[in-house]
């Protein structure tokens, strides 16, 4: 899948700004071009067994990024309906995916991804591109809203808004992350999941996006617990190899 | 002085994926209060989250989603309350969130260790509450029913795994049976998010347990 990926690119890239009121993004049709290349040399020399996981080649992704992020300041400066269609078009589906597989019910799932996409409209202006990057951000965005429209629902709509926010609002001053422009961290923490072994990246997957105790993802995946604890432990330790030193 | 206990990278991140429940979710933020290399970490982590939903299966919306989200963009955002601190003599230490919550008042719970309840927003399987003791005394010791995560806000203590100053971080669970003991200084006040039931070693505990029920 990551060999037809920078093409799909292209072809995205030039049919949504023929589409839009957005002027073309500097660089980002060069840079699809480099991962093109890029994907074209490594077709031949990566290994050949087929890979499971989706974390895409980096150069296409840091395109793809470049192009959410000329979204989002669209949508903040002049509230571009467009520029808010195409980032809803990729990820309240996937929002919504990501909900189902924390346990929302499929009504659920698909308010909170609503929600979440509104939110992203409401907070576009102060998106920050220097401290995330916009699948991080909006990724925060639904994981707060998740946790807000649980207990909304549980309290019969006597939560407040935002309250999951303030529980992530940690501290403001940055610390040694900020030695890396987001850009560069997303791309190097993509780098350090595709370095993770399938059976590794599965188990942080399901961690990550199914609210599931570690004995169920035992049982899904017929492997005794104390695999899953150690695989976990083990993928936790390699990316802390790798992102540690420069994050 | 630095923090050097923290919780493990799996806790980190359950707390960035938001899997923790609010108890413990408190606990973790009390140590990243303190601690800017978990902050960091727990930074990476939503970049995991991130690049995890960017390339996740997409699930077929309703028809009309996208239209029905249009018709909303220009409804008015929804003020968010701001929320004032509550309690008074307030340890300092604590994420700002958990200042704005009601506290309970102090109460005693064994020979000169005393207990202050924090009142969560939300029913949560995960108790806390504020432990305080003088130099010299030991921290209840007990068993454990369930996991408990501790954070010292202020002081310190000190058991069998180290020495354990602000910001450290401690989790116990059903295999541990630790005595802690409060170093010489200040009193020593920690944040304590617990589940399950504590079974308190020894007639004192045994007397001090209808004071626990939160
Ligand atoms: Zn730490």
């Amino acid at each position: 899948m990551i060999q037809n990926a920078a093409p799909r690119v292209l072809r995205a890239m030039y049919v949504s700004t023929l589409n839009l009121g957005l002027p073309p993004p500097p660089g980002v049709f060069r840079a699809a071009l480099t991962a093109l290349r890029r994907t074209s040399a490594r077709r031949f020399t990566s290994n050949s067994t087929p890979n499971l996981t989706t974390v895409p080649d980096n150069r296409t992704a840091s395109a793809r990024d470049d192009r959410w992020v000329a979204l989002i300041h669209a949508i903040g400066a002049r509230q571009d309906r467009q520029a808010f269609a195409e980032l809803f078009g990729h990820f309240a589906p996937r929002i919504k995916s990501y909900l189902q597989r924390t346990g929302a019910s499929e009504a659920q799932a698909e308010d909170v991804a609503q929600e979440t996409m509104l939110s992203v409209w409401r907070k576009a202006a102060l998106f920050d591109a220097a401290s995330a990057g916009v699948a991080t951000w909006i990724f925060t965005i639904a994981r707060n809203s998740r946790i807000d429209a649980f207990r909304r629902e549980r309290r019969g709509g006597a939560i407040r808004v935002g309250d999951a926010e303030a529980e992530f609002e940690i501290d403001p001053t940055p610390g040694a992350e900020a030695r890396l422009a987001a850009g560069q961290a997303d791309a190097r923490v993509r780098e350090a999941l595709a370095e993770l072994s399938e059976d590794q990246l599965r188990v942080v997957r399901m961690s990550f996006f199914d609210e599931i105790a570690h004995s169920d993802i035992a049982r899904t995946l017929q492997i005794p617990l104390g695999t899953v604890k150690s695989r976990l432990r083990l993928a936790m330790k390699r990316l802390r190899g790798i992102l540690d030193q420069d994050l | 002085m630095s923090v050097v206990h923290h919780p493990d990278d799996e806790t980190l991140a359950a707390f960035s994926a938001g899997a923790l429940d609010l108890g413990q979710r408190i606990a973790v933020a009390t140590h990243l209060t303190a601690c800017a290399h978990c902050r960091d970490w727990v930074r990476a982590m939503e970049r995991v989250g991130g690049a995890l939903l960017a390339e996740a299966a997409p699930a077929a919306l309703a028809s009309d989603a996208l239209d029905r989200t249009l018709a909303r963009l220009d409804e008015p955002t929804p003020a968010v309350a701001a929320r004032a601190r509550t309690a008074k003599d307030l340890p300092s230490g604590l994420p700002r969130f958990v200042e704005s919550y009601r506290f309970g008042g102090w109460r005693w719970v064994a020979p000169r260790v005393s207990l202050r309840p924090i009142v969560l927003p939300e029913a949560s399987a995960t108790r806390v509450f504020l432990l305080k003791a003088p130099a010299g005394v030991g921290l209840l010791r007990h068993d454990h029913t369930g996991p408990e995560m501790t954070c010292v806000l202020t002081g310190a203590f000190r058991h069998e795994g180290g020495r354990y100053g602000p910001g450290d971080f401690d989790f116990g669970d059903d295999t541990v049976n630790h005595e802690p003991r409060v170093e010489e200084g200040e009193d020593c006040v920690c944040l304590v998010a617990m589940q399950g039931d504590l079974r308190w070693s020894g007639w004192l505990g045994r007397l001090a347990q209808p004071f626990l029920r939160l």
